[in-house]
């Protein structure tokens, strides 16, 4: 006695992450720092696909170096994920991982219909091989055109211009923009913005959040649905601040 | 999770006397984040807006604060109780350089869960119990337009229920409004949205309120999408502009009589096929209006009053089916209904007649005084009487007299029986109960 157990319509949402473990990433930790903040950031991940009844949000990764290869190769529901740690070494193929992203989405493999895709790369340097090419290459792709591309610079050594590229165009002068590639100096930023994009853009990209009236503050938010993304990007987490070593006045004087 | 306010932290506010304690942040989402926090004895919830969300939304504080004097329509909305400003003292402890604001509610008890866990399968409940959290819902939404105010923004996401019980608990109560007043930042939820509110013709308020009541009613008893059917599979990438064609420019009812461009699915959308036919007429009529002439006309949708009734009266003509033991709504004019779970034919059952109202005698169904008073309006939380099975051999059914007197059975041999208040009578052979109310007949 009890409502009847039916098959509920749902959709995939394919999340790909495309990592950059050249030599660099051995330095100061950051490969470390980057397979934390994915590990970390999966139960958030898995609760929110609970929540969201229209989504079967499957994971997979490409990792970069001398060459591109898949690191989780078949597209896996999240709740059954568990991340393989990723290795440094080598230069950085991001064309090729590109390339490799570009097979993906075609259609077949792709499914005929799904919500769009959320792809997310990470790169702490500049790309050694033939981006051009592969983002070339990606961008003819339909299911690339309509993913939510997203991308964060790990460290000052990032090239942000490419990353830019792989997003596509911006909403203009905003800084701190999602249309814009996100900076994460340190270990705790990294792993806010892989929160971030693994929580807040999953649901909006499968279950969309309430709605506001454009006015002249929100202009910004409503101009990046315009301009280039097809989902309404969820707000940057905040900023916050340890009140102990900010805005303290002078320490000396 | 990055707590804009310390933990287990000591506050001051403006305007309130006590400190209160951060026991533990609870969740956060796109607007704030919501904390365990102690006030004198007692525990309650607060939340606290991110500065993104004040920002864009410049009449929040004073919404807050109309909906903090005008009190909760009813105790199933966790309505705000009090606005919190932030001392002079808590400033700096605030982990952000615009400190912001925040208010105080009831914390959630944990019996009552998110809906979109029924609307994503995982929860067991009864349909008996979705048709209550329907009825609660509706009743809620009653109280809160006869108050003159809207709520703007209902989805799955701000509604609770107890799937024991099928009570609700509405939350996140800041967009309420006075209905027609107002600059309120919020739209709605797409899927939810009415569609001139979608495509900017009309602010939201309380005729948009009914668009998005009747989807999640619809969504709540069918677990599917009242406007995905084959033009849902038409789209290869659900995304905004797809959304927008979807629900706001050629949105279709997929069980619109006259109109079948839309229809479900048999493989995509099969809970919508299964679920549709278990409900009664009467409630089907209620979502063609909405959905229907509704859907342009926004004075035609169905209203919460409408709801209640229709919903109240499904509650009253629930049988079980004797092969499966499955919940059916049969119409009780008919002869020849048969279970839509197994077929099994079922048989006309006993029925008990009251004053205003019939209720089909089925393990766990309940009158109400709505049945024994024409005025009274259509109300579940204080049933009078239950129709129970006997706890040793649920073979034997009985009715519970749930109210505060003495009731006079009268037994088909003429026997006279006194069932105190609690106790529970025997239905075979029982004629005839005599309570203050009124009198209930036995129907065979």
């Amino acid at each position: 006695m009890s409502f009847p157990n039916v098959r509920l319509s749902n959709r995939p949402l394919h999340f790909i992450y495309l990592c950059d473990c050249s030599g660099s990433m051995a330095a100061q930790g950051k490969m470390q720092a980057l397979n934390q903040a994915i590990r970390q950031s999966l139960p958030g991940m898995v609760e929110v696909a609970h929540q969201n009844p229209e989504a079967r949000v499957l994971v997979r990764a490409v990792r970069f170096a001398d060459h591109a290869a898949w690191h989780l190769a078949e597209a896996t529901p999240v709740q059954q994920l568990q991340w393989r740690d990723l290795e440094a070494g080598g230069t950085t193929a991001m064309g090729e991982a590109l390339e490799l992203l570009a097979d993906a989405l075609r259609s077949p493999p792709m499914e005929e219909r799904a919500l769009p895709p959320v792809v997310v790369l990470i790169s702490d340097g500049q790309p050694t091989d033939d981006f051009e090419a592969g983002l070339a290459k990606l961008m003819h792709q339909p299911w690339a055109q309509k993913a939510v591309r997203l991308a964060i610079a790990l460290g000052h050594d990032a090239n942000l211009e490419v990353l830019q590229q792989f997003i596509g165009s911006t909403a203009g002068g905003e800084d701190n923009s999602p249309r814009r590639p996100l900076q994460a100096s340190n270990a705790t930023t990294l792993a806010q913005y892989i929160q971030w994009a693994s929580t807040a853009v999953v649901s909006a990209a499968s279950m969309p959040a309430s709605r506001i009236t454009p006015t002249s503050q929100t202009q910004n938010s409503s101009d990046r649905a315009a301009n280039g993304s097809n989902i309404l990007l969820p707000d940057l987490p905040p900023t916050l601040m340890d009140p102990t070593d900010e805005d303290v006045g002078p320490l000396v004087w | 999770m990055n707590w804009l306010l310390p933990e287990a932290t000591d506050l001051s506010f403006e305007g309130i006397e006590q400190p209160l304690r951060i026991l533990s942040g609870l969740g956060g989402g796109t607007q704030g984040q919501v904390y365990a926090v102690q006030v004198g004895a007692e525990q309650l919830a607060l939340k606290w807006y991110l500065p993104a969300c004040i920002q864009r939304d410049p009449q929040l504080r004073h919404r807050l604060r109309q909906s903090i004097v005008l009190g909760a329509p009813n105790a199933d909305f966790l309505w705000p109780l009090a606005l919190l400003e932030p001392s002079a003292s808590t400033k700096p402890l605030i982990r952000h350089r615009q400190a912001g604001f925040g208010y105080l509610m009831q914390l959630r008890p944990p019996a009552y869960v998110g809906a979109y866990l029924h609307a994503a399968g995982a929860l067991e409940i009864s349909l008996q119990n979705v048709l209550r959290a329907c009825f609660f819902l509706a009743d809620g939404f009653h109280q809160l337009h006869l108050k003159g105010l809207c709520y703007k923004d209902i989805s799955l996401g701000n509604l609770f229920l107890d799937p024991n019980s099928g009570r609700i608990l509405i939350c996140d109560n800041d967009n309420v409004d006075i209905d027609g007043q107002g600059q309120g930042a919020v739209l709605g939820t797409p899927g939810f949205i009415a569609p001139e509110v979608l495509l900017g013709q009309v602010r939201p308020g309380t005729t948009s309120d009914l668009f998005s009541l009747a989807v999640l009613i619809f969504r709540l008893l069918t677990r599917h999408d009242p406007f995905r059917g084959q033009m849902e599979l038409e789209i290869r990438c659900l995304d905004e502009p797809a959304r927008r064609r979807l629900y706001g420019e050629d949105p279709v009812f997929i069980f619109n009589p006259s109109d079948s461009r839309n229809r479900p699915d048999p493989i995509e959308h099969a809970a919508a096929l299964i679920t549709w036919p278990i409900y009664p007429q009467p409630l089907k009529l209620l979502f063609e209006q909405s959905f229907v002439i509704g859907l342009r006309d926004r004075h035609q949708r169905a209203l919460t009053g409408q709801w209640k009734l229709a919903l109240a009266r499904s509650l009253d003509r629930r049988q079980l089916c004797s092969h499966c033991g499955q919940e059916n709504f049969p119409e009780l004019q008919s002869s020849t209904n048969t279970c839509w779970s197994c077929r099994t034919n079922l048989p006309k059952p006993l029925r008990l007649q009251l004053p205003f109202g019939l209720v089909v005698a089925a393990n766990g169904n309940e009158f109400y005084p709505h049945h024994f008073d024409r005025l009274a309006s259509e109300d579940l939380r204080q049933p009078l009487g239950r129709l129970v099975a006997h706890p040793q051999n649920d073979g034997i059914l009985g009715v519970q007299n749930l109210s505060q007197q003495c009731w006079q059975v009268r037994r088909r041999n003429g026997q006279l029986i006194s069932l105190d208040p609690g106790m529970t009578c025997n239905l075979t052979a029982l004629q005839q109960i005599d309570s203050c109310s009124g009198t209930i007949t036995v129907l065979r």
